[in-house]
Order: structure tokens, then sequence, then C-alpha cells
């Protein structure tokens, strides 16, 4: 009986509870880059693009501890951050990831090379 | 605006908190508990009920009201005056369309959230239930991180309980639908989500329990048993020792998210409207039709039940499992395949009934528990404290109450009923009184004793 339950509680998990997905995307959206509570300073990436290459959708942000290669997934939210001008946050497109622009990134665990689990981009005006 | 601030008295109060470990160590054999910062509690109760975060007026106090076991119902809704700012879509022309859905808030105590993204507020949403939110030490801790909220997943940021009130503030609290911090609210600082934290961890029980309990009630104690049975109720799987966690034999996994088909109920009261009421696909976005598990202590007086609000009573929230919404239901085709006879969960309504009743004497057990903390620490106070005191001694009626109506609801244990019946009306003397408060709070808690020996033999 035992090992019945075993075996369950390994199905059960892996139909409940295997995803990595704790923080609630829908409302991050509108938390400005570097104010992610028990985020920001600490599990995300907060710099500035250096380069963007829409082919590979690679992304080099510039960080204190030095330049680092960031993949943006099919999946990946791009959230404009405009809570500067005092107007609401949107989703954005890659097209949205320029050059020298603030960025926040929180990276998926269990990557083998950082990809990105949402994106916040800086933009500087109305759009 | 304050709602019940006997909560705070309570964080202020560590005496209190330490009367609440060793009495629920003496009562439930519980190991020592370890007692948040007390200024700290104290600074997070004022933050819950009372900051709006300049927001549209609401608190975290207006879904989790105190004086409702912090949790909403339609009952309780129903007394609320028009301008209560739980109905701000219904005042506020800035939330009227697509903040709320205000019929489905005051017929089903349900609450709109946008938990799949804000980019279509007309057809992406979905109606949860409020939870309360008590014995959170115990309940959200799992393997793989901490499980906030009905899906496991409701806080931004880390995904904390700490992080919670910073998406409930985006959600709940805006002005407006634009939802620009700074504008039509403000978040919340570090130290407010560091006091809020500690003030929901300090709310009910910080133990678990370890059952089986000495009952004395003969359908209890059957319940009890089916409750543990592991080839019968199967309860104690995912919820162990009537608590938020899982164990199938291979060691406490701590929280967990299952599908148990309560989408999939027919006739849910929310479909039965006829209002939009889009299906809650529960964990992550997309989701994966999941759903953490609640503690059972606290459940039997903070129904409605399930993240939908589907089933009104207890006994209708045990009968769920036999049911082919659960049996079919991945979780429940688990079940069967684990059972030598192939079977998920089936009871005869004997049996529910059982596993309600059990249910419900631990829910007593547990107003009682906190009637006698609030009432020794308002027999406690001095004469300068009345105020005070009477909060904790008005709270300790409440509590009360509470405990009557659970036991009364399943015809359970009269003479308990009778000793806490007592009980109440001598805290709600000691709450009024100048001189005899604490004579008559010493006499409450001997009822309260005396109600708790007729529901268990532990001492």
């Amino acid at each position: 009986m035992l090992s019945r339950y075993v075996r369950m509680a390994i199905m059960v998990v892996a139909l409940g509870g295997a995803l990595d997905a704790y923080g609630q995307e829908a409302t991050e959206m509108y938390i400005p880059i570097g104010q992610s509570p028990g985020l920001s300073g600490k599990g995300s990436l907060i710099g500035t693009l250096e380069s963007v290459d829409p082919k590979t959708k690679l992304v080099m942000v510039s960080s204190p501890s030095g330049p680092r290669a960031v993949a943006i997934a099919e999946r990946t939210p791009i959230w404009l951050d405009r809570s500067l001008q005092k107007q609401s946050n949107r989703s954005g497109v890659f097209a949205d990831l320029q050059q020298g622009r603030k960025v926040e990134i929180k990276l998926r665990k269990g990557e083998p090379k950082p990809v990105a689990e949402w994106i916040k981009v800086e933009v500087a005006g109305a759009k | 605006m304050r709602e019940w601030p006997g909560w705070s008295l309570r964080g202020r109060n560590e005496p209190s908190l330490a009367v609440s470990c060793v009495l629920a160590g003496a009562l439930l054999a519980l190991p020592a508990c370890t007692a948040p910062s007390s200024d700290s509690v104290s600074r997070g109760n004022e933050i819950f009920f009372n900051q709006t975060f300049n927001g549209n007026g609401r608190t975290c106090g207006t879904c989790h009201p105190a004086r409702n076991n912090l949790a909403l119902d339609p009952a309780f809704i129903a007394t609320l005056p028009p301008t209560d700012p739980l109905f701000v879509a219904e005042f506020n022309p800035d939330l009227k369309k697509n903040f709320e859905n205000p019929k489905l808030m005051r017929q089903f105590g349900l609450i709109l959230e946008n938990l799949d993204g804000f980019d279509d507020l007309e057809n992406k949403f979905v109606m949860r239930g409020v939870p309360h939110v008590l014995a959170q030490r115990t309940s959200i801790d799992s393997n793989q991180g901490p499980r906030t909220g009905w899906s496991g997943d409701g806080a931004p940021g880390d995904g904390s309980l700490r992080s919670f009130a910073t998406g409930a503030v985006i959600q709940h609290f805006t002005r407006t639908l634009n939802r620009v911090p700074g504008v039509d609210f403000r978040l919340p600082t570090e130290a407010e989500l560091d006091d809020l934290e500690a003030f929901m961890l300090s709310l009910g029980r910080q133990q678990d329990l370890s059952l089986p309990l000495p009952l004395k009630g003969i359908v209890a104690q059957r319940g009890q048993e089916i409750f543990l049975d592991n080839r019968l109720g199967k309860c104690n799987l995912c919820h162990v020792n009537a608590g938020a966690t899982a164990n199938f034999g291979g060691g406490n996994i701590g929280n967990a998210n299952f599908n148990t088909g309560v989408a999939n109920l027919p006739d849910q009261p929310a479909d039965l409207a006829k209002e939009r009421n889009p299906r809650d696909d529960g964990f992550g976005r997309p989701g994966d039709g999941t759903f953490n598990t609640p503690p059972l202590v606290e459940a039997a007086d903070s129904g409605p039940f399930f993240h939908n609000n589907a089933v009104e009573t207890i006994e209708a929230a045990v009968a769920f499992y036999n049911g082919d919404a659960f049996n079919k239901s991945p979780s429940g085709l688990v079940l069967a395949k684990g059972d030598p006879r192939g079977i998920g969960i089936r009871l005869d309504a004997t049996q529910v009934v059982a596993v309600a009743a059990f249910l419900r004497v631990l829910n007593a057990l547990e107003n009682i528990r906190q009637s006698i903390e609030l009432l020794e620490s308002g027999a406690g106070k001095g004469f300068a404290e009345r105020a005070e005191a009477r909060e904790l001694l008005e709270r300790a009626v409440s509590e009360t109450q509470d405990g009557i109506k659970v036991l009364d609801g399943g015809g359970l244990h009269p003479v308990a009923v009778t000793h806490l019946r007592k009980a109440g009306a001598l805290a709600k003397k000691a709450a009024r009184s100048f001189f005899r408060r604490g004579t008559l709070a010493r006499q409450a808690i001997d009822e309260q004793r005396n109600a708790r020996a007729q529901l268990t033999g532990a001492p």
C-alpha cells in the first residue's frame, strides 16, 4: 500500500506542482523596475541593454557583475515600464527591447543557459 | 476604519502569544511555538486593517475582516453598508466595469481576479472566494517554494507570503484600471511587507495538530477514523493532521497543488446566476487546473468552500469527494490507481456526516483555544487598559459564538454548546464590567474548559 501511495505522490506532484511559476506574472507587470518584492536586487538581473539580436532572440545586458547574454523565449512576457511617466504599464514586443534601455529580467530556473522568465523594459515616452 | 483592534493587542502582548503556545501544546500535544516580533506583528495589524495604500479605500481587512474569521461570505457581506469599500465597483465610476461583479460578490462572496493577465479585462478573469488567512505558518511552505492564494501562485516577486500584499494592492486596491503605482495606489514598502508577513504568520494556529485526538463524541470519533484511514476516507493523504500539507508515505511534501475537478462541478452557483464566469484554470499561465490545499481545522466556520465557493456547508465539501467531478479528476484517478478496489473515494452519507462532524469538533476546539487565549489576555489587562481588554473579550465572544454555531450546525455536543453559551454570556459581561472583569473572564474560561472537556479527553 505504501509503495502505491509513493507512486501516487510522484504522479500527483507531477500533475500538480512541478512548474516553477510561483511569482504571479499578472500583477508583476505593474511593478516598476527594481521594486519587485523579494526579487529585485536579489534574484533578478537589472541593467542596460547593450545589444539585441532579433535573429537569435538574445539580448546582452550590462550589469554590475558584467555583461550577460539572456535568451528571450517565445513565451517570455515583455512588459513596458512606463511608471516614470505616470502611465499604465503595458505588454510589449521584442522590438521594444532597444539598445540603451534599462531592463529587469527574471531568469528561469533550471535552464542550462540564461532564459528570461519575464523582462521589463523602461520606455521613456508614451507608446 | 479600524476593523478589530483586538488583533493588535494580541500582537503586542507577548505573554498572550506565549500562553497560546503553551495552551496549544497542552491541549493538542504540539511542540513549542516560535513567536514573531510583537512590534512587527502589531505594526502589521495596523497596516492590514487600516492601510489603504492611497488606493480606492480598501484595506486587506476589507476582504479579510477579523470579525468574520478573516474571510468573506454572503451573510457577512449582507451586513455591510453600501458605502463599504468592498463595494467600490458600485459607487466608483472608474471601477464600474471589469473590476468586480457586484452580483456575484453579494450573492456568492466571489471576488474578481485577473490571474492570467490584464490585457483583456472583459474576458480574462476568474471569480474566486476569499479564504481565511489563519494558520498560514503551517500552510504555505512546500518543497517547491511558498504557495499563496487559491492556486498557489498568488504573489508577484519571489512568490512569497511577504510579497503577496504587493499583488493584492495592484489587483484590488487600485483607484482606476490603469493601475499606475504612485497614481492609483502606492506599493507597500519593504518594511510594510515585513510587518504584514509577521502579522499574517501570527494569525491562528502556529503548529499542526497531532492526530488522532481522544475525542468523546462517537460520530466525530468515527469521522476521525475515516479521515485517517488511507483506504477509506483518504483525507489525511492531502490534509495531514487536518492541515494543509500532504504525505503519501514518502514523507511530508508540504503544501501541494492538485487538480481535484472542482472546476468541473455541475450547477455551480455562479454559473446558475447566468453571469459571465470564465473557467478558472488554476496554477500558472496558462493554468494547469490545479489548486492548493487549504487547512481543515479552521474550515467548518469559514465556508463557503473551494476556490469558487461552490458549496456552502462542510458536509457538502466532504461529499464533493464522492462525486464524479472528483473521482474523474486527475487526483481522483490517481487515488483510484492506488486503491486495491480501484476506488477513488466513496463514502456513504453517514460517513460523510461523520467526517464533517470530526471537522466541526476540530474547529470548535480551535475556537475554544482562541477564546481562552483572548479571555486570559483580557483578564490580565489593568484598569487603565480597559478599552483594550474590552476588545479582546469581545473577540472572545465572537470566537465562542463561532464554536456554538459550528457544533449546533451539526447537531453535536449539546452540553458543550450549553457551556459555550454560558462562557459567551460571561465574556460579554466581562467586556462591559468595570470592576469584575477579571472574575467574570475567569468564570468564562472555566466554562470554555467545561465545553472542551465534553469534546475531548485531552487535559
